[in-house]
């Protein structure tokens, strides 16, 4: 036993001692390459919500890869310092502390989720550093500061559209609404049912789940008792394909309405044929014959082995108009790019032109896709 | 509707019942609480996919590797993770076991990624109409399934002379091994027998809902360890017993109550339970040793 | 060298720090398993951050409130639960902690679940540390006082504390009210941080990681809390450097240092005792 104590204080010193030279290494790095941009992510790439984390920080990647191959930034290169949150907001406000104090980022990109962005974004504020979220759709994100900015459709304007759209051009009549319990899902849901509520219709039942959960039957045994027309679902593809799929595994024969987190391949590997006929709000077409849009998908697939979903090409764009900015400012001054960034007009982008309003939200276009033969197809 | 949601929840009850028995099992022999038991049961899921991926859509056969391969995996966490702790606090055991429910999931969503990976159809789902309620050939062989694997294992424990070396070892570890019973082997065997029965539920709930994910151990985990506590914690009847109550709670929390409040609903008629049997529902009551 | 992360990082130890102090005593000092801290500590948050954005009270104020509010919960919880035992009332904390963070979902004036953001930035290194010393100082106290040696029989047997006229119920209560208190303590330390608080802040997942804290640095042992807050919130952050294996490295570590060191970092080690630890040592390995 002796022996054993004295081999773990050896192990444990070593290990501090390897964190340590670790650490040292990631200084002297930081001091030889002055001559790049350091640029931030903050998002989840573990725990339950990695998956939106990881898209995020692939599609700053794509955008990172393309400007330094293309000769970097007035010839400067981009290196990207990727960080993890967890998706908690006490490790994403750590997380932004540190890219901010520690790397000296000139900007960062994040974070992803809207609660933790919530946390991080005071940060970034605090100490003058543009950030630039692409998925945090939740209201009061802009709210936080000048240097805070997001490129995503808010939540307001998409739900609303789509409740016209599903009363005025598809004639529906009879709705139910099934949304995911956090921050993303509640703004979809009020939203929809106050825009049903101004065209005098009302949904037939309301019911939620939380994100992660498997089973829907519940839920689906109460809303097939009301016999709807269509279910609008707020939330994510993960949990939107398995809703499809458990809704025709009872037998239930509904058209599927969602919003921009239906946006991914995976919505279509998941759901199968159940998902066949999901109409769905989107900023991202993937199949746009757009030079840009087809350069970006095939530039990640080709990375990444798998086709791009929203948070990747929200964030791709994110990642471009930063450049756009630095470029412009031409100087990493966070102050001078941050100056820029609220210039920013009318960016061509692959989710559409892209503007800021004042205080920071982004003024995007917004597509309505559905699902046809297992693909994806722009019905307006 | 009832009927339609007593299904619903049958066949939710019947995957937690799978996990918990693998809980229960653990519990009754070394008190620990094996945290990593749902990582297992995700493991499972995973395997049991590469194993459809290989074997096409023989069901069985995906079912029995993915069981092999977590026997081999619960051995080898036990070997590693807690047989050194064997005879320290329980706690530093729980510790440890959260230490490789944190590893396991890390390392599947560094081999396959953080995303949700869909189950290949393996056969056309089927709606037989029973009175108002609805049921799907899948539910049935789920539920078949289910009740196959338990029955197997009640059976094991009971009938067969390793079972008895088990049900020694719960009593009493000192006792037993005064007769001449290996421990450690029936640690070891307790194990491999409770992560089996974790992988066929993980690759039926992955049949089931389509989906499997690397995260997904940590609630399910969190379920059937409260199904498991329930139904007592240590008694196999019990971890069924316990797994279909709290599947067909849930469910009917959502149907008559409220879908927003169906974890609280859940867990507060767990509370209720064991405020009036302390000692879960077929529990036994706790021998104060003095 | 000393800057705004180091800074930060310093901070969100002193709370941790504060929140396995108050599980150490439920958990360590009278044994009893709460997988529920992080409902407490959530309680506390929400309080003063409603008390803070409704009706700009003083910090200290809020701060109290949020406490003694944690603290009147856990008591509510106590009453019937803690006649149950071990893993029994592990589950009970568990549930209570899922039903809190359903509530808090659904609750309007707790902002659902888009949680309540702008909470003013109050805590600070220097409140947060004055505190970590004093709950240092008054747990000492506490743990060498009757109550805690009360405490403390209760944790080594339930019976023989009894026997000698323990009223073991009441104690426990005790215990696991100052516990609760610590934990909206450092929930609204927590808020008043981080200015953002959100109902999946107060997840299993922290109940757990608080948990880790008491365990890996000792059970019943204080300096072994603060070493196991320390240790546990600044692995993680070094581990920053092999990015996404750094849960990995988390999962490895915990198991290390359990096989190794079982009774945690400092487990028996009080700081009075510092200076006879080589014996009590000794004797450990000899069991």
């Amino acid at each position: 036993m002796q022996k054993l104590r004295k081999l773990v204080w050896i192990s444990l010193l070593l290990m501090v001692v390897l964190v340590f030279t670790g650490c040292g290494q990631q200084g002297e790095t930081s001091k030889q390459d002055e001559e790049t941009i350091k640029i931030g992510t903050v998002g989840p790439l573990s725990g339950d919500t990695a998956t939106y984390g990881v898209s995020t920080k692939n599609g700053v990647e794509i955008a990172i890869e393309e400007i330094n191959n293309s000769g970097g930034i007035n010839g400067k290169k981009i290196t990207l310092i990727p960080q993890d949150s967890k998706g908690d907001q006490a490790e994403a406000a750590n997380a932004t502390q540190k890219l901010i104090s520690q790397d000296n980022v000139s900007a960062i990109i994040g974070a992803v989720l809207s609660s933790e962005t919530l946390a991080a974004a005071p940060i970034a504020n605090d100490a003058g550093i543009p950030m630039i979220s692409s998925s945090a759709t939740a209201p009061g994100v802009p709210d936080v500061g000048p240097f805070i900015f997001r490129n995503c459709i808010a939540d307001q304007v998409q739900a609303a559209q789509l409740a016209e759209y599903a009363v005025k051009e598809l004639n529906l009549d009879k709705f139910a609404v099934l949304y995911t319990k956090n921050d993303y899902g509640e703004a979809l849901k009020d939203t929809f049912v106050e825009t049903l509520k101004s065209l005098d219709k009302e949904p037939l039942v309301v019911e939620s789940y939380v994100d992660g959960d498997n089973d829907f039957s519940a839920q689906i045994t109460k809303i097939a008792a009301q016999k709807p027309q269509a279910i609008y679902v707020g939330g994510y593809y993960t949990e939107a394909a398995k809703i499809a799929q458990q809704a025709k595994q009872k037998g239930l024969e509904v058209i599927f309405l969602g919003g921009d987190g239906f946006y991914s391949p995976k919505l279509l590997e998941l759901g199968g044929d159940a998902v066949e006929g999901v109409i769905f709000t989107a900023g991202f077409y993937d199949k746009d014959p757009d030079e840009n849009v087809q350069k970006f998908v095939a530039a990640y697939k080709a990375k990444f082995n798998e086709d791009p979903d929203m948070f990747a090409a929200q964030a791709y764009d994110a990642a471009m108009i930063l450049i756009e900015a630095i470029k412009k400012a031409g100087t990493t001054d966070p102050a001078a790019i941050q100056a820029e960034l609220a210039k920013t007009k009318d960016f061509p982008g692959i989710t559409g032109k892209t503007s800021f309003t004042e205080n920071g939200d982004a003024v995007k276009d917004i597509l309505i896709l559905k699902v046809e033969n297992g693909a994806f197809k722009r019905i307006r | 509707m009832f009927l339609q949601q007593l299904i619903n929840g049958i066949t939710l009850g019947s995957t937690y019942a799978l996990i918990a028995l693998g809980y229960t099992m653990v519990y009754g022999i070394i008190q620990l609480i094996n945290f990593a038991h749902g990582e297992v049961y995700m493991v499972g899921a995973f395997t049991g996919l590469i194993f459809v991926n290989m074997f096409g859509a023989n069901i069985a056969l995906a079912i029995l590797g993915a069981m092999i391969c977590c026997m081999l995996l619960g051995v080898l966490i036990e070997r590693i993770a807690y047989r050194p702790l064997q005879g320290s606090s329980r706690l530093s055991a729980l510790i440890s076991a959260i230490g490789v429910s944190i590893f396991l999931s890390t390392l599947v969503v560094l081999i396959r990624g953080p995303q949700t990976t869909s189950y290949p159809q393996m056969f056309k789902i089927v709606l037989y109409q029973v009175g108002p309620a609805k049921i799907s050939n899948l539910q049935i062989l789920i539920m078949i399934i289910s009740a196959i694997l338990m029955i197997a294992l009640h059976l094991i424990v009971q009938k067969t002379k390793v079972g008895k070396a088990m049900r020694a070892c719960a009593q009493d570890q000192d006792a037993a091994r005064l007769m001449g019973i290996s421990v450690e082997k029936i640690i070891s065997l307790t194990f491999a027998l409770g992560s089996a029965l974790a992988a066929a539920g993980g690759v039926l709930v992955g049949i089931y809902f389509n989906a499997v994910f690397p995260t997904m151990g940590m609630m399910a985990g969190m379920k059937a360890f409260s199904a498991a506590v329930l139904g007592g914690i240590g008694s196999i009847p019990g971890a069924v017993l316990g797994g279909l109550f709290l599947g067909i709670a849930e469910v009917f929390g959502v149907a008559y109550l409220s879908s927003s409040y169906r974890d609280a609903i859940a867990f507060s008629i767990l509370i209720l339970v064991l405020l009036i049997k302390p000692t879960g529902l077929l529990g036994k009551p706790i021998q104060k040793k003095v | 060298m000393f800057n705004a992360y180091y800074l930060q990082v310093l901070v969100v130890v002193g709370i941790n720090t504060i929140l396995a102090l108050g599980l150490n005593l439920i958990t360590g000092i009278t044994g009893q398993l709460s997988l529920g801290h992080a409902a407490f500590m959530s309680i506390g948050a929400y309080t003063s951050a409603i008390l803070s954005l409704k009706y700009q009270l003083p910090f200290a104020v809020v701060l109290l409130s949020g406490a003694f509010m944690a603290a009147f919960f856990g008591i509510i919880l106590g009453f019937p639960t803690l006649r149950l035992s071990g893993d029994y009332l592990a589950i009970t904390t568990l549930g209570f902690a899922e039903i809190t963070k359903v509530v808090l979902l659904n609750m309007e004036s707790a902002g659902k679940a888009l949680g309540l953001a702008g909470i003013p930035q109050k805590a600070n290194v220097y409140n947060v540390y004055v505190l970590v010393i004093v709950v240092v100082f008054a747990l000492i106290r506490l743990i060498n006082s009757r109550v805690g040696r009360a405490f403390q029989a209760i944790r080594e047997d339930e019976i023989a504390a009894e026997a000698t006229g323990i009223p073991i119920t009441r104690y426990k209560i005790m215990a696991f009210a100052i516990g609760s208190f610590l934990a909206g303590l450092g929930g609204g330390l927590y808020a008043h941080y981080l200015t953002y608080i959100n109902p999946t802040d107060f997840g299993f997942l922290k109940s757990i990681e608080i948990l880790n804290m008491v365990v890996l640095g000792g059970m019943g042992s204080i300096p072994g809390s603060v070493l196991g807050a320390l240790i546990l919130t600044v692995v993680p952050e070094m581990l920053r450097f092999v990015q996404d294996y750094r849960m990995l490295f988390y999962g490895v570590v915990l198991i290390f240092l359990m096989i190794f060191r079982p009774n945690g970092l400092l487990g028996g080690v009080s700081l009075t005792k510092m200076l006879s630890t080589r014996k009590r040592r000794n004797l450990e390995t000899n069991n």
